[in-house]
């Protein structure tokens, strides 16, 4: 009786070990969740990086789902997205709503560091990894923080340092000496500008004569114009989100002022939405960041540029509202790298999902460049080299790589 | 035939605790519902707005007076708390003490802002919202400030705690309303508001009785900025200073009707609870169907939904 007993026992114990070692049953769909600003201030930046995010979503559902190594097979994607309205407010209830009501698998931020800003510690304290699209604060990262990692764009102070390195250098040779930087107050724009400074006061071969922050509201340069040619600068360096660029390069042309360089973050970036507001006039020989829409490298995974350019005119086509620029290669880059993370992760435990995402680091080449993590989480690759618009033709510019050499796709042309 | 002495009494007690058991419902339904719906961020905004929206009450209800740069004094209060914890490294009870501090102070520069009156006063105090915001975004006070740059507050980050708080200041706000609906001192401010030459000539002191109600006021939104501060953790200026907290909270007051501890309480529930499922389920509907709620209240209801029992003679507590 005894020995049935130690049986029966034993094999419940067997049991119960083969039922523990099972791989949990594979869910129906995964669930991310997302944010975005169909409206307000971040609209511009936050809706080419929403609409390319599902055009992945939806071609990847195209083909059956996304592939998930821990279940060993593919599984469809349901998008969970919100409208937070450019509203830190809202966001900050919204990410809360994705994590503690729908139970998003994974969590992907809004575009930019404002919007991203109230999900850091949310995420954090819910112990989600948050998928930080575009959010280059540095206060984002920190060590304690294992639950975020940049995707598809460098921390703000690695950004601008080709601009001085390639004033200190070409420039310095062809007379420039002194530089102006007008910057919008924001994380973003603010904290190249210090990088800047920092760089050029380190360098000591061209020297600031102006140096001012203005808000992000700011929407007539042509005083700040007036007040920067009085002091008549080489270099003119204008630091602001998209409707600063648009602002800045309407009321210089109006102005009639030239200078020998100027240089503009959204007038390469989002190309063809400033060309739609300013003209291309007003854009001809200003310099910028060359992005990934204006650049081809090399993707091991994923659409290069040229199709991935393709398949959004083909959903989005030209005209029927969101431009195609670097915002619209962030959302999809950050779909690359979902879809790479749930190939490698064992489970979708959040750590788990932390350990795949930094295994990519260095690895992943995708049509943004190359994906590279600082332990923190702070994206390190993916740099961008410093381009000028030149004419291609009567009526068209191109964005040409001019620094540093070993990207440069064409030679730099400084003002008289 | 009036009331004797006694049955006035009698009747002030109960008025006094059935105002006083609709506060207790309120805060211990808003702990309550923590516990039975995580979105717990969700619940921090109903209970800031109740809160707010209260401490508008007693301006604006009680003296007449519209700040609508009331969000002055709730950033106030959130970059006094963010101040003394991020340089003094001081804990987040403390950093409450220094939200109300900033809050008493900015509200007593502005005192000279009461002699001003109906949209020259609402203005007024936008402006002064404003100059604040401008002083504490201003990029050469990074080292103070911050900044525009935000804040960050790591260190203190405690939501749970910082729920119970904004629970404390709910009950406190909610208490102090209790008051000035039930006691000779608010019946002098609400004296003040409907004549105050009249009230002047009886022996109410205009002046006291304003600048009382105008610090009790300031104080509550300071406290709830401070809290906010400590609850969120992480933002920017334009956050703790967004115009959009002022329009809500009046909103809100209004849509209940001003005066009442009902009224407000009423406001928040629906409008920000309709502000809520719309933005979340609906969101590109949300502003036509917001706006049209709010043209309807002009419209038909101007005094807020409690006036459709008092219009009727009903008291609304």
């Amino acid at each position: 009786m005894k020995s049935k007993a130690l049986a029966l026992g034993l094999l419940c114990a067997v049991a119960a070990a083969g039922s523990a070692n099972a791989q949990p049953a594979a869910p129906a769909a995964i669930t991310i969740g997302t944010l975005y600003a169909s409206s307000g201030p971040y609209a511009s930046i936050s809706m080419p990086v929403f609409d390319a995010f599902k055009l992945w979503v939806d071609q990847t559902n195209a083909a059956g789902g996304v592939e998930v190594k821990a279940f060993g097979k593919k599984i469809p994607i349901k998008l969970v997205a919100y409208d937070d309205q450019s509203s830190t407010a809202t966001a900050a209830t919204l990410y809360n709503q994705l994590i503690t009501q729908d139970h998003v698998d994974l969590l992907v931020a809004d575009s930019g560091s404002v919007l991203t800003s109230v999900g850091v510690p949310i995420a954090k304290e819910h112990k989600q990894f948050l998928f930080d699209v575009s959010g280059t604060g540095a206060a984002f990262f920190t060590k304690d923080n294992p639950y975020i990692a940049l995707m598809s764009d460098p921390v703000s102070t690695i950004w601008p340092h080709y601009i001085s390195d390639f004033l200190a250098d070409q420039g310095v040779k062809e007379g420039v000496k002194t530089v102006a930087i007008l910057y919008s107050t924001n994380d973003f724009t603010g904290t190249q500008a210090a990088a800047l400074k920092g760089f050029f006061e380190r360098d000591g071969k061209v020297k600031i004569v102006y140096y001012q922050g203005v808000p992000t509201t700011t929407s007539n340069y042509t005083v700040l114009i007036n007040n920067i040619a009085a002091l008549n600068p080489d270099a003119v360096l204008e630091l602001g989100y998209v409707g600063n660029d648009i602002a800045f390069l309407r009321n210089l042309q109006d102005s009639g002022e030239k200078f020998r360089f100027v240089f503009s973050i959204y007038a390469g970036t989002e190309k063809e939405e400033i060309e739609k507001n300013v003209g291309i006039s007003a854009m001809n020989g200003i310099y910028s960041y060359v992005p990934a829409s204006d650049y081809e490298y090399k993707p091991d995974v994923g659409m290069d540029q040229k199709a991935f350019h393709a398949a959004w005119d083909k959903k989005y086509p030209p005209g029927s509202g969101v431009a195609f620029g670097a915002n619209a290669i962030y959302g999809y880059m950050t779909g690359l790298v979902v879809q790479q993370t749930l190939a490698t992760t064992k489970s979708l435990d959040q750590m788990a999902i932390h350990d795949a995402v930094f295994g990519l680091s260095g690895k992943l080449k995708t049509l943004d460049g190359t994906f590279e993590l600082r332990d923190d989480g702070a994206q390190i690759g993916e740099v961008t080299p410093l381009g000028q618009l030149q004419p291609e033709g009567k009526d068209k510019l191109k964005l040409v790589a001019v620094y540093p050499p070993d990207l440069a796709n064409g030679k730099a042309i400084i003002g008289k | 035939m009036p009331d004797t002495g006694a049955e006035a009494r009698a009747k002030l007690v109960r008025r006094v605790i059935l105002d006083t058991s609709i506060a207790a419902v309120v805060v211990i339904g808003m702990g309550v519902a923590r516990g039975v719906y995580s979105n717990e961020l969700m619940l921090f905004n109903f209970v800031m707005f109740l809160a707010l929206a209260q401490g508008l009450n007693i301006i604006y209800g009680f003296t007449g007076y519209l700040p609508f740069g009331y969000v002055g004094f709730y950033g106030a209060g959130a970059y006094g708390f963010s101040l003394v914890v991020m340089h003094l490294h001081a804990s987040a009870l403390v950093g409450m003490a220094a939200a109300a501090v900033a809050a008493l102070v900015l509200a007593v520069i502005l005192l000279p802002l009461l002699r001003l009156s109906g949209a020259y006063f609402a203005i007024a105090s936008m402006a002064a919202a404003q100059a604040v915001y401008e002083v504490v975004a201003n990029p050469d006070l990074e080292n103070i400030t911050k900044g525009p740059y935000g804040v960050s507050l790591s260190d203190v980050f405690a939501p749970a705690f910082s729920y119970y708080i904004a629970l404390a200041i709910l009950a406190f706000t909610l208490l102090l309303v209790v008051w000035l609906r039930n006691s000779r001192f608010g019946m002098s401010l609400q004296a003040i508001r409907d004549d105050s030459v009249s009230a002047a000539m009886a022996g109410v002191s205009v002046v006291r009785g304003r600048t009382i109600a105008w610090l009790l006021s300031a104080l509550v939104a300071g406290l709830v900025g401070g809290v906010f501060a400590w609850h969120i953790s992480v933002f920017y200026p334009d956050t703790a200073f967004d115009l959009n907290i002022s329009i809500f909270a009046t909103v809100f007051l209004l849509f209940g009707g001003a005066t009442t501890l009902c009224g407000p309480l009423l406001g928040v529930f629906i409008l920000y609870g309709i502000y809520n499922v719309i933005g979340i389920a609906v969101p590109q509907y949300f502003e036509f169907t917001y706006g049209a709620l709010i043209v309807l209240l002009v419209l038909f209801l101007p005094n807020g939904l409690v006036s459709l029992l008092t219009n009727r003679g009903i008291r609304v507590p």
